[in-house]
């Protein structure tokens, strides 16, 4: 958060008045870093910096661009050379904030856009925020009875998913609001899925606790991973595909072990196998 | 069926809604992803293994998200990051952690390469669908723009 910071303040005092150049390219690396940290696809970065940088008459630039990392230099002939680097985590994917900038890019390309506004309007794209809490609490609950009703749960099955999918999702932004690792919210959800769907069993309801523990792990699963990595290697990008491809497995891995320890420890309390 | 199309369009929304999709997008979005699960179904029912039901229904998942980027001037992220998680083999890493569990390993070995072959298989749909070339794509716009 704090180099953030830092580049809004270089742009507004600006110390190199004659250096262009400079503005252009912290622009350009902003909108990268946003786009990337809102899960955009390397290709779609590089493409977006090239074209703005291009789009500002720049003509001596190179970019590079990693699923977690920005490079970019300018070294025009009548100006001081430039270059950035931007460390950007893996963050939480916006698809609407990607969908802006991919807007605010498309306008600069057309050149109907000054730098200032350009400014401004990437502020905008910046303060879009997903949803308040208990939308996207209820809506990840609703998601995950659906998915458990499709992937072959009763109608009891997919009300059961219901309430634990909505506490899912509010651990999640809580451990995100507390920075604790992925794997572990990954490992600590499945369990909790799994715990709350033996519970239910327990008390004799006539469930199928596999759905519910199916279709609640969907917000868990590593679908965006899988996909973006797939499109990373498609596009020549094999190193960021790399990471991506990383991340999925490891992800299964963590549902995988978080399910499988609550059940270990059931058949310990129980003293006996349970039908699937 | 309507019912599954209607169950896996609300799945698919409320997952766009977690995912921040701008509100005019979420039909398309939506869409998208119920009608890759009746692919999948539909492959499933003539007689498809899963793996090849999933290659199939992500090609088709693929192109109508290429389609659908190209017609509302949308990134295609938009429609295929909400669409795949129909279908993400979720039941798989449930069943063979299951499995390794109760010890049963021949079920598990089966369920693992099941969960590995559908993975592969969604790859290879995604690499399938954006194998066609994008000229493809906005010819196809300009036909619905004029009729």
């Amino acid at each position: 958060m704090s180099h953030q910071k830092k580049a809004s303040d270089a742009h507004a005092s600006s110390p190199c008045s004659d250096c262009r150049s400079k503005e252009i390219l912290t622009l350009a690396v902003e909108i990268g870093d946003a786009l990337l940290r809102s899960g955009g696809e390397i290709y779609r970065v590089e493409d977006t910096l090239f074209h703005i940088l291009d789009a500002y008459g720049l003509a001596h630039f190179d970019v590079y661009v990693l699923s977690n990392g920005i490079f970019a230099s300018v070294d025009e002939p009548d100006a001081c050379s430039l270059s950035m680097i931007r460390h950007v985590p893996l963050g939480d994917v916006h698809l609407g904030k990607i969908a802006a900038l991919n807007q605010l890019s498309r306008e600069i390309c057309a050149h109907a856009i000054s730098l200032d506004a350009a400014w401004a309007r990437l502020r905008d794209c910046q303060a879009l925020s997903l949803p308040d809490a208990w939308m996207q609490g209820l809506s990840c609950g609703i998601g995950c009875a659906c998915f458990c009703s499709i992937f072959g749960g009763s109608v009891l099955d997919a009300f059961c998913t219901l309430v634990p999918g909505i506490f899912l999702q509010y651990m999640r932004l809580s451990h995100q609001a507390k920075n604790v690792s992925k794997f572990m919210t990954n490992i600590v959800g499945s369990a909790f899925l799994t715990a709350a769907s033996l519970l239910l069993l327990h008390l004799n309801l006539p469930i199928h606790p596999d759905k519910i523990v199916i279709g609640g792990i969907v917000p868990l699963l590593p679908g965006i991973a899988l996909t973006t990595s797939i499109r990373n290697l498609f596009n020549g990008d094999y190193l960021s595909g790399a990471i991506h491809l990383l991340d999925a497995l490891l992800t299964a891995m963590c549902i995988a072990v978080g399910v499988g320890f609550v059940i270990i420890f059931y058949q310990h309390i129980k003293g006996g196998a349970f039908l699937p | 069926m309507i019912l599954q199309f209607l169950l896996a369009m609300t799945a698919t929304a409320s997952f766009a809604v977690l995912f921040g999709v701008p509100k005019d997008q979420f039909f398309f979005s939506s869409l998208t992803g119920a009608l890759g699960w009746i692919g999948y179904l539909l492959f499933c029912e003539y007689g498809a293994g899963t793996a090849m039901a999933s290659l199939m229904a992500t090609f088709l998942l693929t192109v109508l998200s290429r389609f659908f980027a190209a017609f509302r001037k949308n990134p295609v992220t938009l429609y295929l990051l909400t669409g795949i998680f129909t279908l993400v083999p979720g039941a798989g890493i449930y069943y063979t952690s299951y499995y390794f569990i109760m010890n049963d390993m021949g079920r598990f070995t089966a369920k693992g390469i099941e969960t590995f072959q559908i993975a592969g298989a969604i790859s290879i749909g995604i690499i399938f669908g954006f194998s066609i070339p994008q000229k493809l794509f906005q010819f196809r716009r300009r036909v619905k723009a004029s009729s």
